[in-house]
């Protein structure tokens, strides 16, 4: 009997590609049409943020925290913001914590919607990414609003924010949430529930959640797989615990438990949530001054702190060792998508071609943040 | 340079040596100011090189996380644990905040911290490189976390700086690939036993180990002129 | 006009036949080149702007009447026409050349040469052939040897995968458009076109057009069949992927650039039409009025083709910018485990019918 010999197929996605939410670059050995192994290559956008981070001020560093993750820019800031604030062991007023709960969520839809458009694109449908870029236009425009910059805003500083609320903002905000939250509506109408969607989506790259907490994979990407676990909720920093919100879980209600829908289904809930979020704390926001906890030198003493956070991609924590002088001596920055990465390579084994660029889509990565 | 430059910088290094940056973050003009901080480096380095530089985190109190009681206990239990256990793998004795750890018997001790019942650290949070300054050494600190108990744990390994070796984990927690290859580019520790022991971020061929504390960038990297951070840059 | 009446017509007919054939047939091709030139501008027109309505952004404006903010962007698709003559031909080192440069030249063969047999009205007809849909199937599927010729030539991997993809999908959709055409032909008794549409003349219960949709219910299905596997052969979404823009960045047409893409570009319109149209012969009545009897002279007879396959074009735009993509596999199986039975069912429903009720 004749044996066929057949040989894998080298591909090379990217770095330039129109799918690859950044500069990444895929080494693909495929048989045919399925894949069997997947090598994502990064580096391409390594910008030697933590070397950077040693030679400037503490608070010099919070523009560049911002352009590590330049999608959920606000929660970079936060997260850096709260592990100094614990490290000086500061106190910010109250005001300054309602006040970056509501941007912080706010960026968290912009993020979830940039991120759900752009997996519309990828796997066809033009329409969707359209209308969720719209309503992701709104709420850039509030930040403009509020502190004068669309993507890269550096509001949160550590000790307070950089500006107080503007007159007209909280009208304005109430204005959006009143605008977005029927949209959500019509977006599951259009994509969430359309059937082709679901076929190319429903089963693909299950993630099961064993693999996912060896890979270190947290937030939307773990809640798809069934595992409850929010770092607001469980272990909540700043004013977190005040709020009334569900933590959204994959339930494999189209497919397997883990599998592209339920990631893309959780941050679809989540906009819901932070809606609720943003709500409360608009009507429970007070009065105050917004700068007095600023401290007018920022030298930590000595000692080191690892705190984490939840951004719209996961679980991102700050590691700071400081020696005394206003210049971080260390700061490690984890990030969520470098571990979202690292799974891909497991969880795309005997799909095919398409599903790979499925999958990807459904981690949600942004390369400035993986490569810093 | 003027004299009086080279005296008001010469005096404001002497300040900020003592503990008080203030003296150089006033310099109005730029470019003072700059060369006050090229020169305080330029002096710290001098100083590091008479004497040994003290590790500035060993003196932290507890601030890892926020449950400060709670996290001294867990720290002494598992020291205590692993004493028993895996005898003579701690490096100090006491525990405030991480435990210090000899780098031989890493990986089985990594394996029963993530499957002893009482701990089950499942997840790898974070693994940081540090350098303690340059000629000494390096470390590796490790940031567990267990999903189930809700507990976390910080694990500091130190090794040389002239042969930096750690056993990897990259077989008991997956993301430790990943983490390793990094720590490995930016420190150039290698980790026995790892399967794909290559640079992450930078080039494969890149020469030096950029977030060491003495790194010098190369003078050109295929033909391509790297351009020098200055000292005391801004 | 055919073909064949101004042979007869034309004056030296009988002393020189090849020069009278050859002159005959540039008079009738020459303004059906000229349709698909002007069809293809509006088309492009028309699909910008409407994927500008429907998914909420204001697409080409400004370049309109009066080259002032206009409205419309009148002038956009001949900007795009423009653009894409006066652009630098680039052909890769390692591509194949001649290949290369043949491939456009036979997708775009395989679509114009349909419009040979399409009836534009009672006696606006090109060719008209006693086998003309016949004609139609056979000859719109030269352009799947074009794809093939473009992968293969480009030298580049992911040319190749588009290539293979598109000629796999053509070539299965093939079959469930043919079997849904011979479900009607059994009910029509004749292939010409021009046969078909006189067969839909009149009405049913004396309201309803004598349409083929609405003849029996088993064409009715076979029509949705044989307009989605139109759809597929086509390359239009949700079937685009070989030529799949997140993916394969432009499928198997990646290193063309410039005329040549243009050609491509072209072809799918062309093809667009070309199925649009055989779906408004083959089962809604053609160059036939709706109400019968009324608006029914030759000349109402080219704008009630013109109308119906235009709608049709316009459903195949707004699929596009509805539906996600289907992937490889599952088109294949939609096409192979779903249609293929159906149009099966439909040769033996219709034919049942015809026995029993027609």
């Amino acid at each position: 009997m004749g044996v066929v010999h057949g040989d894998l197929m080298t591909l090379n996605i990217g770095p330039q590609h129109p799918s690859t939410h950044g500069v990444l670059r895929l080494k693909v050995k495929t048989d045919g049409e399925i894949i069997s192994e997947v090598e994502p290559i990064i580096g391409y956008l390594h910008r030697c943020f933590e070397k950077h981070c040693e030679n400037v001020t503490y608070e010099q560093v919070i523009p560049y925290t911002d352009r590590c993750d330049y999608i959920a820019a606000m929660n970079n800031n936060f997260g850096y913001a709260v592990t100094v604030e614990e490290l000086m062991e500061i106190k910010v007023p109250e005001r300054v914590e309602y006040i970056r709960v509501i941007v912080a969520e706010l960026n968290r839809i912009a993020s979830h919607l940039l991120a759900l458009g752009a997996y519309g694109l990828d796997v066809g449908a033009f329409t969707p990414f359209l209308y969720m870029f719209r309503d992701r236009e709104r709420i850039l425009d509030l930040f403009e609003t509020l502190c004068g910059a669309r993507l890269l805003y550096n509001y949160i500083w550590v000790g307070g924010v950089s500006h107080d609320l503007p007159p007209g903002f909280i009208g304005a905000v109430y204005s959006f949430l009143d605008y977005f939250e029927p949209k959500i509506e019509e977006y599951n109408e259009l994509l969430t529930y359309n059937k082709i969607f679901i076929e190319r989506t429903g089963d693909v790259g299950v993630m099961p959640p064993e693999v996912a907490v060896s890979y270190g994979v947290t937030g939307p990407n773990l809640r798809g797989s069934g595992v409850k676990w929010d770092i607001r909720k469980d272990e909540p920093y700043s004013i977190y615990d005040k709020f009334d919100f569900d933590i959204p879980v994959g339930a494999g209600e189209m497919g397997t438990v883990g599998d592209c829908w339920d990631r893309y289904y959780v941050r679809m809930v989540e906009m819901k949530e932070s809606v609720k979020i943003t709500r409360q704390a608009l009507k429970g926001i007070p009065a105050g001054d917004v700068h007095q906890a600023l401290p007018k030198k920022i030298r930590p003493p000595q000692g080191s702190i690892y705190k984490r956070t939840e951004s719209p991609r996961g679980d991102l924590a700050y590691y700071i060792v400081s020696d005394g002088s206003p210049i971080p001596y260390r700061l490690k920055m984890r990030s969520p998508a470098f571990t979202a990465l690292s799974v891909l390579s497991e969880i795309s084994q005997g799909w095919m071609m398409s599903d790979v660029l499925a999958i990807l889509g459904s981690l949600d990565i942004v390369l400035g943040e993986i490569d810093r | 340079m003027s004299d009086e430059q080279i005296k008001l910088i010469e005096k404001a290094v002497a300040n900020a040596l003592a503990g008080d940056m203030d003296a150089i973050n006033d310099i109005e003009d730029r470019v003072t100011r700059s060369k006050a901080k090229a020169a305080l480096v330029k002096a710290k380095r001098l100083a590091k090189a008479t004497t040994p530089a003290e590790d500035p985190s060993n003196t932290d109190e507890l601030k890892v996380g926020d449950s400060a009681p709670t996290e001294k206990s867990l720290s002494e239990k598992v020291a205590a644990c692993l004493n028993e256990k895996f005898p003579n793998s701690l490096e100090a004795e006491d525990v405030n905040g991480h435990i210090q750890m000899k780098g031989k018997n890493w990986f089985k001790i990594a394996q029963y911290l993530r499957d002893n019942p009482d701990f089950l650290f499942d997840s790898l949070q974070c693994v940081t490189g540090y350098d303690f300054g340059e000629g000494e050494d390096l470390e590796v600190r490790y940031n567990l976390h267990s999903m189930t108990h809700n507990h976390t744990i910080e694990i500091r390994i130190k090794t040389d700086r002239n042969n930096p070796k750690v056993p990897s984990v990259e077989q008991v927690w997956r993301i430790g690939d990943w983490f390793e290859r990094e720590t490995f580019d930016m420190y150039g520790i290698e980790f026995e036993g790892h399967s794909n022991m290559i640079r992450i971020l930078c080039p494969e061929d890149w020469e030096g180990w950029p977030l060491r504390k003495d790194y010098e960038t190369q003078e050109t990297y295929h033909g391509i002129v790297v351009p020098k951070v200055k000292d005391g840059w801004e | 006009m055919t073909v064949d009446q101004l042979i007869n017509w034309l004056p030296f007919g009988t002393d020189w036949p090849v020069i009278t054939f050859l002159t005959a047939v540039i008079i009738c091709a020459l303004p059906v080149f000229l349709f698909i030139a002007v069809y293809a501008l509006v088309a492009i027109y028309g699909e910008v702007k409407i994927s500008s309505f429907m998914a909420d952004k204001v697409g080409p404006m400004g370049q309109g009447v009066g080259f002032h903010a206009g409205k419309w962007g009148l002038l956009q698709p001949v900007a795009d026409a423009l653009k894409l003559i006066l652009k630098e031909d680039i052909i890769p080192a390692a591509a194949d050349k001649k290949l290369f440069i043949m491939a456009p030249f036979v997708v775009f063969i395989g679509a114009f040469i349909s419009f040979a047999a399409l009836p534009f009205g009672q006696n606006t007809i090109i060719a008209d052939m006693n086998i003309g849909i016949f004609y139609i199937l056979a000859v719109g599927s030269l352009s799947v040897i074009g794809i093939i010729l473009a992968g293969w030539s480009s030298n580049n991997k992911w040319s190749l995968y588009g290539g293979m993809r598109s000629a796999a999908q053509i070539v299965s959709y093939e079959i469930p458009a043919g079997l849904s055409i011979i479900s009607i032909i059994m009910l029509t008794e004749t292939l010409s076109m021009q046969g078909i549409n006189e067969f839909q003349q009149g009405t049913i219960w004396g309201i309803l057009p004598n349409w083929i949709i609405f003849n029996n219910p088993f064409s009715f299905i076979a029509f949705f069949i044989f307009f989605i596997s139109g759809v597929a052969e086509c390359n239009r979404t949700p079937f685009d992927i070989p030529e799949a823009e997140s993916e394969l960045v432009a499928g198997a047409f990646t290193e063309y650039s410039g005329m040549r893409y243009a050609f491509f570009f072209l072809s799918e319109y062309a093809e667009m039409f070309v199925v649009s149209g055989v779906s408004a012969t083959a089962f809604l009545g053609g160059w036939n009025s709706p109400i019968s009897g009324f608006f029914d002279s030759p000349g109402w007879g080219v704008f009630w083709f013109m109308g119906k396959t235009l709608s049709l074009v316009f459903v195949m735009i707004w699929f596009r910018w509805t539906f996600p993509r289907l992937r490889v596999d599952q088109l294949m199986s939609i096409c192979w485990k779903v249609f293929l039975p159906f149009s099966l069912l439909n040769i033996f429903g219709v034919g049942i019918w015809s026995l029993l009720v027609g």
